[in-house]
This record gives structure tokens, C-alpha cells and sequence, in this order.
């Protein structure tokens, strides 16, 4: 690997790398709008000029087309870069129309944040602006404003690069350039939210977001995407409570710097009416339901009980539910049922989109496999039961009909098992708790606790542990790091895991599959 | 003087544009030789002969073929020769001459050249103002095709070329080589970043050789008389002979083939006819607007050569257009004009040069109609000096150039136009 020096700073990098993630690994942030690590190189904006030094002297030149060789040696705060900067900044506003008071991206804008940084002149501008096209509706979900652009080519290149569909183009020239569709046509692919999340400035916004908040009120918390089995890396953006929107978080082993569109509309249904808020039993909203249901477990008998695992709830549930099982009714079934829930779209499209609906079809699998006995569709539906516990998954539509005499269902929101089963317990959405989920490339990744759950919601191991109390043996399922801590010791495949070391980009399994699980609780499940 | 014409030899004989008439003139006498020798030779002849790019950066043209990585090393990828007939400099006219006139030397320079760079596939792309000259090109590569000298296996040599002419829309931007590829393979005419350059990897990320019109068309004759002949005129670090478009306040504008290194003032004499009666020189522009203009001072001191601009006026050879001002001349409204055009050509990609030489057109505009202050010449220095080599390509700079060099060398006449204004408020 070649050394480079930045700053007088020596680093080893990969060759190839260019000077501005170089930099950025030496601890020096160079400033840029065109460069994005997922897109090719275009070196239009100009703002990441550096010096370069070389036998002639030090030369100015664009840190993104710089590529990392040995005895490289760059500058990237001297009083020429500077003065470049400064300019740089004022080219870019000077037809700029510092619409900023009513502009969605003020306060993650590159045009504020690097004059604050790099600019700080008195303005010159005192000729008539170029006047460009506003307000021009471009997509279901995005709006471009030209005249904020500042040409930098990242929707173009996402276009080509990543959608492949080539629909932003740079129209006209000089300083008449602007980004604009074809005529007649419109942004037709899913991905178009990360237009506005890769426009370094307010020229694309989301309509889902525009005039929603300003964003310095948001807090943002690292989540998982649970729209699919890809699992795409989020930042929730949240304000007391109410979740604004949702961004892919960087994380070049799953979704680069991307997501779907119907992956952002994931959490928009927090705080929808058809949250679950309450226990019910039989309609009836009441305080005692865990015993309730208890009761009813311990009425049917282990033989006509039977619980479904859930490929839409955490990991830490899923185990919960094997505990409580192994623990209480060690005659039980459990089930677990692949497919969609009502209303799920199952696209697939070789990108990010998996026609798997379910966050965590791996992890279900990961456990069923170390239980042992789990049955599929077929086994339930011949079952004959007097009960069965669904844990998350809407398991009517999957089964395309009711296998049981009764249904208990813990859930986040009402569907038709729902509203089919008699009694109902409310659990926490995937935003409002610590938990973990497997993706389809079996990597474990974390999702925090963003708000609050809503009305008597609990996560959904803590659930299952009142659950198990009110049985008589609660599994210890109330901590997520206890609970997953306990499953990396049982777990093979999950052996040597640590919750906190799961970091922000997750761990994949144990790749080899370990012969499956201990003898003894598969032996006491039957 | 006497000297060779090479490049307008056959300009003034009637219908030189045909093929049969072209051939009596000699024209593809040189292309059975060449195709009998080897790439290098070719290569080494062009070497050393010193034939400097005639385009206007005057880059040695032999060093630049050398430059396309040796078969081995090009992964199956063709090599493209292009010829850039995109003229459009303003007060550069020469190109179109040696395409209307003589098109057939131009094919047989470029069949040599291919011949050189082991390339079997060429264009000539066209300026999109100059569709008449494409129509009588279109007829000139027809008889070419028909004769065997252009196309599969060229006079029974195994070699083939084939050529192929491209009109252009009509962009000055298009004249930048790597902008022309990027117009040629049919995006926005916009230049692309380098490295890496064309030779290594220019049209369809293969290696591609640029060259000017002027430039292909020298090197039937480099083979026919050999490099030492060539290096034999004009001066050491200029060699052979250069058409120069004159244009502006002379008695003959026109374009000229001389030897380089003849003085300037001579030029301007004997060959442009002088200044009309009763003038005297403001300023001339050597090269093409793009350059820094010259004082009547330095141009008493220059020769027309590529190191003596440099040398004793800081400014270019350029593409040799050459425009001359006399005292009439409002060099403050001819500045005006010229950045109207850079700011009406600039492609639009990268910032400084995007946003500024609309920016420095306006303020221009202002001087211009007394309504600036000296602040804002100020300002337009600054513009000018932070957009020159900030850019992709060169055009920032050749639009930065006419701005620092009319301020610096002129400025009585700018700071008139400012004070003037004060004047007249009280």
C-alpha cells in the first residue's frame, strides 16, 4: 500500500484511493460537492482543490481525481487552497438565489455549512441574477428547483450509475446550466428519494419532507430498514416523539449509500391510526391480558397449543418466544410461516428491493434451525389447534385462511389476523426499541430505540417475558443485551457475537451451519 | 522569401478540390511510400521533424502519437485517429481553407497518420457552421473510397483506414479534443477530466489521437522531403511553415502560409497589406482570441513564432489567428465582445468557469456603458485571475486571458471608462 502525506500527516492507503477519502482518513476533511464515494468521478465543483507537490513546485489540483501513489504529498489548508475555496464558494452563489428561509435543506446545505466554513466574504454580486426554472414537480417524490442547483451532476451520474435509467440530464450552458428531465417524462424508478439525499444543496427535496421540520430540530438514530430482507442501514429522524423521515445510513456491505422508496415510507406508520395501542381481550380493552391469555394456554393444553415465530419481529423476540415455550408448555408447536403480510408489494429487482418483505426471514431461520421442530405452512394448517400465539407475522394472509379455533396475536398494527384473533397485545414498532435483526446475507445489525412506544406498547420480548411470568417461568427476555447475549452463548452460528460490538454496520453469522443445536430442549419441545 | 507552400501549394489551382485534379498536383504520391514503411519510421519522422500542434497549444506532434500504448498493452481496444476540423476560435479561418480547398491532402496526411498509429478507424469532425464544406468533403471521401485510397486494404498495402466526417452541432467547446470525443460519441459536447488523457483512453475509452487539420495536412510532405528539410525553415524551436488567418484593421486580411520566425511588423506589412492609411496599431491578437494581446511595442519585438510571443509579450502562437486593432478600436467594447462569446460558450461544467465568464461579461457590459467603478475593475482582475487554470479544461483560461491581459496592458483606456462616470455624477 502506498504512503501518502497530507499535511505533513503520513498515511498508508490502498492504491487507488483517492485524496479525498485519503484525507479524510488521515483526519482532514476536504471540502466537495460533485465527489460521492458511490458515483463516478466528475471533478466539476472545484471546491476540493489541493496542492499538490511535485519536482515544479506545489500545483492546485482536484483531490477527487487524485489517486493515492506512493510519496504523494498534498496540501489541503494552505493560503492558496484557501483563496481557491473562497472562490469557489462565490462562483457558486453568486446566481445562487439564498432562498434559504424557506429552503427544506437550510441547515444541511454545503452551500451554508462551506461558506461558514470557507467562504465568509463580502459579497460582490451586484449583477442580475440568472433566473432558472422553479418548482418543477419531476417525480412522485421529488421536486427540483434549478435555480438552487449548483450543477454539481450527482442526480445525473445516480441516473446512469445506480438506476440505470438515465433520466436527469445537465441542460443548456454556462451559467444558463441546468439539471432538467426530458421533455414529457418523469422520474419512474423507486429510488428517487436518494436524489434528494445526494443533492448537496436544496435543488432536489423530498416531498415527503418538504416544509415538514427543520431539520436542526431532528435527532437522527441509526436503525435498520425493515421494509425487506436487505435490510438497508437507516438514520431515523425523529422530534419528541414523531418520526419525520428516514435516510439511508452509509454501509458499503449492504446498501452503499441507498434505499428504496417504499423503504422510507417504512416508519411512516409509528403513529398511524391503526396502531395497536392497547391489550384486548375479545374486543374489550383490559388490564390483565398476559393473565388472560395465560389462562387460555394453560385451558387448551400444551398439545392444542401453537405459536408462530415471526419473520417481521427482532431476533430477541423471536428467541423470547422459544423461551417461553421451552420454559412453559414444553408440549407446544411452533410454526413459522414464510411470505408477506397484507398489502406488501413483493418486488424484487436485483438492486436493493427483495421480494422477501420480512427483516428477518434469516434470523427466523438461524433460530428455527437451532430449536429444532419448527413447522412450516402445510403443518400448521393440518394441525388441530384450540389456540395459537402469533408473534408479529400477519399469518391469515399467509395461510389464506384461520388454522386455529382462537388467535393470540402480538402486533404493532391491526391487519386480518388482528382482527380475526381475541386477544390482541400491543408491541413496541421496530423505532421504538433496542433489538436486532438478520438480513438476507445473514448479517445481524441493530436498531435503536428512537421514540417512545406509543400507548401501552412494550417491545415485543418484553412482552413475551410478562407472558411468561403470568405462565410461571418468564424467560429473562426484558434486557436486549442480556437476551442477546444469551443467544450468542446457545447459538452456535451466533457464538462469539457481543451486542455492542455489532457496531453501526453489523456482523455477519458464523458462516459455516454448525450441526444443529444441543439435544436436550429440542428433546423436551417434543 | 523563398520557401515551400505546403499546406496552400494547391489552393489556387481550379477545382483542387477533385481528385483527378489533386492527384496531377501530387497529392497521395506519398501514401504508397508511407504505407511501405514501418509505424516507427513514420512516427520518427514526425518527431523529428519538431511539427508542433497547429491548433493552438502547439504540443510536438510526434510525442504525442508516441504517447498511444503499444498493442500489447491495449487490451484488444482499437486506436481512433480524429481529426479536429472544429474551428471556431474567433479569428481563426485557416482550417476551412485546407478543407474546402485541398480535402484530399487531408485524407492522405490522415491515412499516413494511421498508418503510424496502427489505427484503422477515423473522423474528421466538423465544425457544424461549415455544412458546405461538408458537402464537397462527403464527394472528396467518395472518389477517395472509389479509388482505393481510403478504406479496406488501401492500394493493395493490407492496410485499412477508414474514414468517416462527423458534423458537429455548432460548439466552440467541441474544439477541446476530449469535449469533441465526448460530442463525438454522441453526449453533451462537454470536456472530460483528465487524466486520463485521450491517447491512453479518449473515444470509447480507447486510445485516440487528436489532431489539428493544419497538422495532418504537413505530413504527406514530412515524408516526401524527410524532417531535416522541414526543420530547415522557420526557426529552431518553431520549424516548417504556419498559415496565419489575419483579420481586423489591415489592407489584406486573408490567410497566409510563411515560414516561422519572420518578424512581426514584417508580416503585418508585407504580407496583410500594412494599416489603412492614416492608422496606427492599438493591439493585435496573435493567436486566436483566447491569447493575451500585444501592445504595439511588443510587437515590434516579435517574430511569428511560437517561443518569441512567449518570450517578449507573455502571450500564445495560439491557433494563428491573428487580429489586428488600429487606434479606432474601443478595446474596452472589444473585450466586452469577446467575453459575450465566452460566456455564451461555456460548456456549463465546472464552477468557475460556468458561473464567472457569465459574471465577468456583466460587469464588462457596465464598464462598457460607463456605469463601473474602479472597484469593479477590481473585481473583474479577481475573477479573472481565479478562474484561469482553476478549471477542467482550458477554457477558463482562454476566456481569463483576453480579461487580464486587456486590464494589464490597457488599463488607461478601462480606468477612462470608470472615471468618466464619476465625471458625469458631478
Amino acid at each position: 500500500m502506498p504512503k501518502v502525506k497530507i499535511n505533513d500527516v503520513e498515511i498508508e492507503v490502498p492504491a487507488g484511493t483517492n485524496m479525498i477519502e485519503a484525507a479524510k482518513l488521515a483526519g482532514f476533511d476536504i471540502p466537495h460537492y460533485c465527489y460521492h464515494p458511490h458515483l463516478s468521478i466528475a471533478g466539476n465543483c472545484r471546491m476540493c482543490m489541493c496542492e499538490a507537490e511535485t519536482p515544479r513546485g506545489p500545483v492546485l489540483d482536484i483531490a477527487c481525481n487524485m489517486q493515492a501513489r506512493e510519496g504523494l504529498a498534498i496540501r489541503t489548508e494552505s493560503d492558496k487552497v484557501k483563496a481557491v475555496r473562497k472562490s469557489v464558494m462565490e462562483f457558486l452563489l453568486v446566481n445562487h438565489p439564498l432562498d434559504c428561509p424557506i429552503c427544506d435543506q437550510s441547515g444541511e446545505c454545503r452551500l451554508q455549512d462551506y461558506y461558514m466554513d470557507h467562504g465568509q466574504y463580502d459579497s460582490r454580486g451586484i449583477e442580475a441574477k440568472v433566473g432558472k426554472h422553479k418548482r418543477q414537480d419531476i417525480g412522485d417524490l421529488i421536486v427540483l428547483d434549478a435555480e438552487r442547483c449548483v450543477q454539481c451532476s450527482r442526480c445525473v451520474r445516480f441516473g446512469d450509475e445506480v438506476t440505470g435509467t438515465g433520466d436527469l440530464r445537465l441542460m443548456n450552458r454556462g451559467d444558463h446550466t441546468e439539471i432538467g428531465m426530458f421533455p414529457g417524462t418523469r422520474l419512474e424508478h423507486d429510488y428517487q428519494g436518494n436524489l434528494a439525499d445526494i443533492c448537496p444543496v436544496g435543488a432536489l427535496t423530498n416531498k415527503d419532507f418538504r416544509f415538514e421540520r427543520r431539520v436542526w430540530y431532528l435527532r437522527e438514530t441509526d436503525s435498520v430498514c425493515t421494509g425487506c430482507s436487505t435490510s438497508c442501514n437507516t438514520k431515523v429522524c425523529h422530534q419528541e416523539g414523531e418520526v419525520f423521515r428516514t435516510l439511508p445510513r452509509r454501509n458499503d456491505d449492504v446498501n452503499r449509500s441507498w434505499m428504496c422508496d417504499p423503504g422510507r415510507q417504512c416508519n411512516s406508520g409509528v403513529g398511524s391510526l391503526d396502531r395497536i395501542l392497547r391489550p384486548t381481550v375479545d374486543g374489550v380493552a383490559v388490564p390483565d391480558a398476559f393473565e388472560t391469555l395465560a389462562a387460555r394456554i394453560k385451558a387448551a393444553g400444551a398439545g392444542r397449543t401453537g405459536f408462530v415465530m415471526g419473520s417481521g419481529a427482532s431476533l430477541e423476540a423471536n428467541w423470547a418466544l422459544l423461551q417461553v415455550v421451552k420454559a412453559n408448555c414444553p408440549g407446544a408447536k411452533v410454526f413459522s410461516v414464510a411470505g408477506n403480510n397484507a398489502g406488501a408489494i413483493a418486488k424484487s429487482d436485483g438492486l436493493l428491493m427483495d421480494a422477501d418483505k420480512n427483516p428477518n426471514s434469516a434470523g427466523v431461520a438461524l433460530l428455527a434451525a437451532w430449536f429444532g421442530g419448527i413447522g412450516g405452512a402445510e403443518d400448521l394448517r393440518a394441525a388441530d389447534l384450540s389456540l395459537l400465539v402469533v408473534l408479529e407475522d400477519d399469518i391469515i394472509t399467509r395461510l389464506g385462511g384461520n388454522p386455529a379455533e382462537a388467535i393470540a396475536y402480538f402486533g404493532t398494527h391491526n391487519n386480518p389476523t388482528a382482527e380475526l384473533a381475541s386477544i390482541v397485545i400491543p408491541v413496541a414498532h421496530v423505532v421504538e426499541m433496542d433489538a436486532t435483526y438478520v438480513n438476507r446475507q445473514e448479517r445481524v445489525q441493530r436498531v435503536r430505540r428512537a421514540t417512545n412506544p406509543q400507548g401501552e406498547a412494550v417491545p415485543a420480548y418484553q412482552a413475551l417475558e410478562k407472558l411468561g411470568a403470568a405462565l410461571g417461568r418468564a424467560p429473562g427476555t426484558s434486557m436486549p443485551t442480556a437476551t442477546f447475549s444469551a443467544m450468542a452463548r446457545a447459538v452456535p452460528r451466533m457464538n462469539g457475537l457481543d451486542y455492542k460490538a455489532l457496531g453501526a454496520s453489523g456482523r455477519l453469522l458464523a458462516p459455516t451451519v454448525q450441526p444443529v443445536a444441543p439435544a436436550a430442549p429440542v428433546a423436551e419441545a417434543k | 522569401m523563398d520557401f515551400p507552400r505546403i499546406l496552400s501549394g494547391n489552393w489556387d489551382v481550379p477545382d483542387s478540390h477533385l481528385l483527378s485534379v489533386a492527384k496531377s498536383r501530387g497529392v497521395y504520391s506519398q501514401l504508397p511510400r508511407a504505407l511501405a514503411m514501418a509505424p516507427a519510421e513514420i512516427t520518427q519522422i514526425v518527431k523529428d521533424s519538431g511539427l508542433r500542434g497547429r491548433g493552438g497549444a502547439g504540443f510536438p506532434t510526434g510525442m504525442k502519437w508516441s504517447f498511444v500504448p503499444p498493442a500489447e498493452k491495449r487490451q484488444g481496444k482499437s486506436v481512433y485517429l480524429l481529426c479536429n476540423a472544429d474551428e471556431s476560435e474567433p479569428g481563426t479561418f485557416k482550417d476551412r481553407y485546407c478543407l474546402w480547398l485541398d480535402p484530399h491532402l487531408l485524407f492522405e496526411g490522415m491515412a499516413i497518420a494511421s498508418r503510424a498509429l496502427d489505427c484503422h478507424v477515423g473522423y474528421i469532425y466538423l465544425r457544424g457552421e461549415f455544412r458546405y464544406i461538408a458537402r464537397r468533403m462527403e464527394a472528396a471521401l467518395a472518389e477517395a473510397y472509389a479509388a482505393g485510397l481510403l478504406g479496406k486494404n488501401i492500394l493493395g498495402s493490407g492496410h485499412d483506414f477508414d474514414l468517416y466526417l462527423h458534423v458537429g452541432a455548432g460548439a466552440y467547446i467541441c474544439g477541446e479534443e476530449t469535449a469533441l470525443i465526448s460530442s463525438l460519441e454522441g453526449e453533451k459536447g462537454q470536456p472530460k477530466l483528465k487524466p486520463p488523457f485521450p491517447a491512453v483512453e479518449g473515444a470509447w475509452r480507447s486510445p485516440t489521437i487528436v489532431n489539428n487539420v493544419e497538422t495532418l495536412a504537413v505530413v504527406p510532405w514530412l515524408i516526401q522531403h524527410g524532417a531535416a528539410a522541414y526543420k530547415a525553415i522557420g526557426t529552431e524551436k518553431s520549424p516548417g511553415t504556419k498559415l496565419f488567418s489575419v483579420s481586423g484593421h489591415v489592407q489584406r486580411p486573408g490567410v497566409y502560409e510563411i515560414p516561422m520566425g519572420i518578424p512581426m511588423t514584417q508580416f503585418i506589412n508585407e504580407y496583410a497589406g500594412g494599416l489603412l492609411p492614416g492608422r496606427t496599431l492599438k493591439a493585435v491578437i496573435p493567436g486566436g482570441s483566447s491569447v493575451p494581446v500585444m501592445t504595439p511595442a511588443e510587437v515590434e519585438l516579435c517574430s511569428m513564432d511560437y517561443e518569441s510571443i512567449s518570450t517578449h509579450a507573455g502571450s500564445y502562437l495560439g491557433s494563428g489567428g491573428f487580429i489586428v486593432m488600429d487606434d479606432t478600436t474601443d478595446l474596452v467594447a472589444a473585450l466586452t465582445n469577446l467575453l459575450r462569446f465566452y460566456a455564451h460558450e461555456s460548456c456549463g461544467q465546472c464552477t468557475p468557469c460556468r458561473e464567472g465568464c457569465g459574471w465577468m461579461h456583466q460587469i464588462l457590459c457596465r464598464v462598457r456603458d460607463g456605469e463601473a467603478s474602479e472597484v469593479d475593475l477590481g473585481t473583474l482582475r479577481d475573477l479573472a485571475d481565479n478562474i484561469h487554470s482553476k478549471t477542467i479544461c482550458f477554457f477558463g483560461a482562454s476566456a481569463a486571458m483576453p480579461v487580464q491581459s486587456f486590464l494589464t496592458k490597457f488599463r488607461g483606456e478601462f480606468l477612462d471608462r470608470v472615471q468618466r462616470r464619476g465625471a458625469g455624477a458631478a
